[in-house]
């Protein structure tokens, strides 16, 4: 028993030697098969730019037509496109990429990553990439918004390719029947609130029904109702203000007339969440509402019968802001290690318009996307779009202000805005007041801000 | 000793992929968690200032850790009792019985993605199975007073801080029948001959599961008591699938290796990230010494 191998013959041996070594070669072969991605190139004489998003669905074939445009406008490059879903772990298989010198030549992105990543030296400045007059001349023309989110440091690393703001929807139906009068949309927020009070409908348990108005989440109202994130000129960092302090004040007193609990169940039961056609407004769940202006496709999608308009977000009547609105969006960003960085920027031009505004503004006609300058706005394709969606110039209004904002631009920038919304999501159910919340938040950023001098970071 | 070289090259295969996928990630996350780690920029070494701001005045690590030492606190032996419970009705000879082990065991091998997906939609408030369910059941007025009188209303599941985390716990055990089965498995190793002699000597059913069949039960109770311990400290996916990749209604679902995630993921800090996994690897390692040292007092091996 304890020679087995040795009493065995030595056919024998070299028997199950071959059947081990041809297992292995089994294994190997479907481990290979399996793991090499068989690239559909339609140009393979072609340099092929690798272009990694996170789109799916209708959204991907979207995306798909944008490329498919690209590699047939010119014959150097061919731009493969991946679609890796957020879910799948988008994020973290970009970084691994960068990390293994493998990564795509350019991704769409759409998380508030460009300081987090350009601090890291993940990401190619993207401004050396034009001559310093065309870079000049791009910097005056983009919109604000489309600077903030693209720049950090004063380097550009990401190209906007459709930006959000938030405003105002409502349905005209249900203020007329309050007797409210459409063609006279409030002008202050607390003009506003007052119209919410009037159109807010309860059944006889005093279970809320309907939402008079429902106001966006902190961030997207923050200005409006007079508090501040950032100075984008010194660069300074605002938190726990008193003008903060008042615009979430002023929001957790909007909720606690409805009661905190109320509007909790009785947003819960919409069930909004990752369905367009189960947004609250189309069915009639609110009368006014702040959201973004991907709805006005959604709407003419799905209920194209609905009468509604959109207003710019009214400032509150002291220390309010005008057009005022919150703003994130997709861009594209090149890492560095790309191997073909100029069929990148080809890439990234051609969709964002930046060259040729005319062609480009088809493409954010496909998703209702607002676009980087105001060329591409006006440009024949856009302003066809616009006659059609007439609602949809609200946005444009409101992106050319001023008082549009992203998430301020500090290199811990995501670890910020889950704090900012963490601060929102416990004052908004009532659990703490906003005094405490953004005492909280405060401490939590300024810790944070230690913790990355403790740790020897630039800042 | 040319035939353990023999041995080992027939294991190489299984041997390479530990060392390369297991033990040198292992080895090197003790060293990144003395530095500060951005996956591009090569590590820079900072002494034991990722620990020290762990326990120094992180309130996020804390109340992570809580809300992960509340779910492991609950779910561990909830899943316990319904595992043993669920394979002693299981281990009952009635007809069909292979189609009700079936059933209970099925939800143990749907994906945890399918499964937590599912049950956003049955513990909707609103349009939810529970509260539907629920609200059929009337309570009639106490006759002289003011209760009653009412059909109930479900609670506010997951968007409720107060029951995010006991919802979290009640879909633990939808897949309990992975347990289950071994605790199935352990029952019909007890040698009947046990039960025989019991009954002989006029032992009742309760007596006889007393005495018998959970003592001869406890090596398989110790075995997914250790494993269930270890896996609720690593709680993730369905936390993450359900709340959106975010910490729930006021960070009520915020369990430590969700907030791990961000700190390596999100916020790009593999250096704190590996401190804290070290930290939760200590603790594991802690309580399952403790669970270890026990053993001897309730864990019987025998029969």
């Amino acid at each position: 028993m304890a020679d087995d191998i040795g009493t065995t013959s030595l056919s024998e041996r070299i028997g199950q030697a071959l059947i081990g070594l041809g297992l292995l070669a089994v294994l190997a072969l479907v481990i290979s098969v399996a793991t090499s991605t068989p690239v559909d190139r339609r140009y393979p004489d072609r340099e092929p730019v690798y272009f990694w998003h996170m789109w799916t669905g209708e959204w991907k074939d979207e995306v798909d037509k944008i490329v498919d445009a690209f590699n047939k406008s010119q014959e150097t490059y061919e731009v493969v496109a991946l679609s890796i879903p957020a879910a799948g772990g988008a994020m973290s298989k970009f970084l691994l990429g960068v990390a293994g010198g493998d990564p795509p030549d350019v991704m769409a992105q759409w998380d508030s990553v460009i300081p987090n990543w350009a601090e890291a030296g993940l990401l190619q400045p993207l401004d050396g990439l034009m001559s310093p007059q065309k870079w000049e001349e791009l910097r005056r023309e983009m919109y604000p918004a489309a600077r903030r989110i693209g720049m950090y440091k004063d380097r550009l690393y990401g190209v906007t390719i459709g930006l959000n703001i938030w405003a105002c929807y409502y349905r005209p139906d249900h203020l007329r029947e309050a007797g409210l009068d459409p063609d006279a949309f409030p002008q202050t927020l607390e003009e506003l609130s007052e119209w919410g009070r009037k159109l807010n409908r309860f059944d006889d348990r005093g279970n809320l029904i309907r939402m008079g108005f429902l106001p966006g989440n902190w961030i997207h109202m923050a200005l409006a109702a007079g508090g501040r994130f950032y100075d984008w000129e010194k660069d300074v960092l605002y938190l726990n203000t008193p003008d903060n302090v008042r615009s979430l004040r002023w929001l957790y007193e909007e909720r606690a007339r409805l009661g905190f609990d109320n509007v909790v169940r009785f947003r819960a039961g919409l069930n909004e969440g990752g369905y367009a056609q189960a947004w609250g407004f189309m069915s009639g769940a609110y009368s006014i509402c702040v959201d973004g202006q991907w709805r006005v496709e959604q709407i003419r999608k799905y209920r194209p019968d609905l009468e509604y308009r959109t207003a710019p977000i009214p400032p509150r009547a002291e220390g309010g802001r005008k057009l005022a609105s919150w703003s994130n969006g997709n861009f594209m960003i090149i890492p560095r290690g790309a191997k073909n960085v100029q069929g990148a920027w080809e890439f990234v031009k051609f969709w964002s318009g930046i060259d040729h505004p005319e062609r480009a503004a088809e493409f954010y006609t496909m998703g209702g996307w607002l676009p980087i300058t105001p060329a591409v706005a006006e440009a024949p394709f856009y302003q066809k779009y616009l006659r059609d969606n007439p609602q949809f110039r609200t946005f444009l209004e409101v992106l050319a202000s001023e008082n549009v904002e992203p998430t301020p631009p500090v290199p811990y920038q995501v670890m910020l805005l889950d704090s900012i919304n963490r601060a929102d999501d416990r004052t908004m159910r009532g659990a703490v007041t906003p005094e405490e919340a953004l005492a909280r938040l405060q401490a939590e950023v300024e810790q944070e801000i230690a913790r990355r001098r403790e740790l020897g970071y630039a800042d | 000793m040319r035939r353990h070289l023999v041995g080992y090259a027939f294991i190489s295969p299984w041997l390479a992929g530990f060392c390369i996928f297991t033990a040198i990630p292992f080895v090197a996350s003790i060293y990144l968690s003395f530095t500060r780690y951005n996956i591009i920029t090569p590590p820079v070494w900072v002494g034991t200032a990722n620990y020290e701001l762990l326990f120094g005045g992180d309130p996020l690590f804390w109340e992570s850790l809580s809300v992960t030492l509340k779910y492991a606190m609950v779910a561990v032996p909830l899943g316990i009792v319904a595992g043993v419970s669920l394979a002693l009705l299981l281990n009952l000879e009635i007809g069909g019985i292979s189609v009700y082990r079936t059933i209970f065991y099925l939800p143990a091998i749907v994906p945890v993605v399918a499964t937590s997906t599912i049950f956003i939609w049955i513990l909707n408030p609103q349009i939810g199975l529970v509260n539907g369910l629920l609200r059929h059941i009337y309570i009639p007025r106490i006759p002289f007073t003011d209760w009653g009188g009412y059909h109930l209303v479900g609670p506010n599941w997951l968007n409720d801080p107060d029951y995010a985390l006991p919802s979290l716990v009640i879909m633990s055990l939808w897949a309990v029948g992975g347990s289950m089965i071994i605790y199935l498995a352990g029952l019909k190793d007890i040698p009947t001959s046990l039960f025989e002699a019991a009954m002989i000597d006029g032992a009742s059913t309760i007596q006889r599961t007393r005495h018998i069949t959970l003592p001869m039960l406890t090596p398989v109770i110790f075995f997914n008591l250790v494993m269930g311990i270890i896996a609720a400290f690593q709680y993730f996916t369905q936390a993450y699938v359900i709340m959106n990749g975010g910490g729930g209604p006021e960070d009520s679902t915020y369990f430590y290796a969700l907030y791990l995630f961000n700190r390596a993921w999100r916020y790009l800090d593999m250096g704190y990230a590996s401190a804290m996994a070290w930290v939760l690897f200590l603790i594991i390692m802690a309580i399952t010494g403790l669970v270890f040292r026990s053993h001897r007092r309730w864990v019987h091996y025998g029969g």
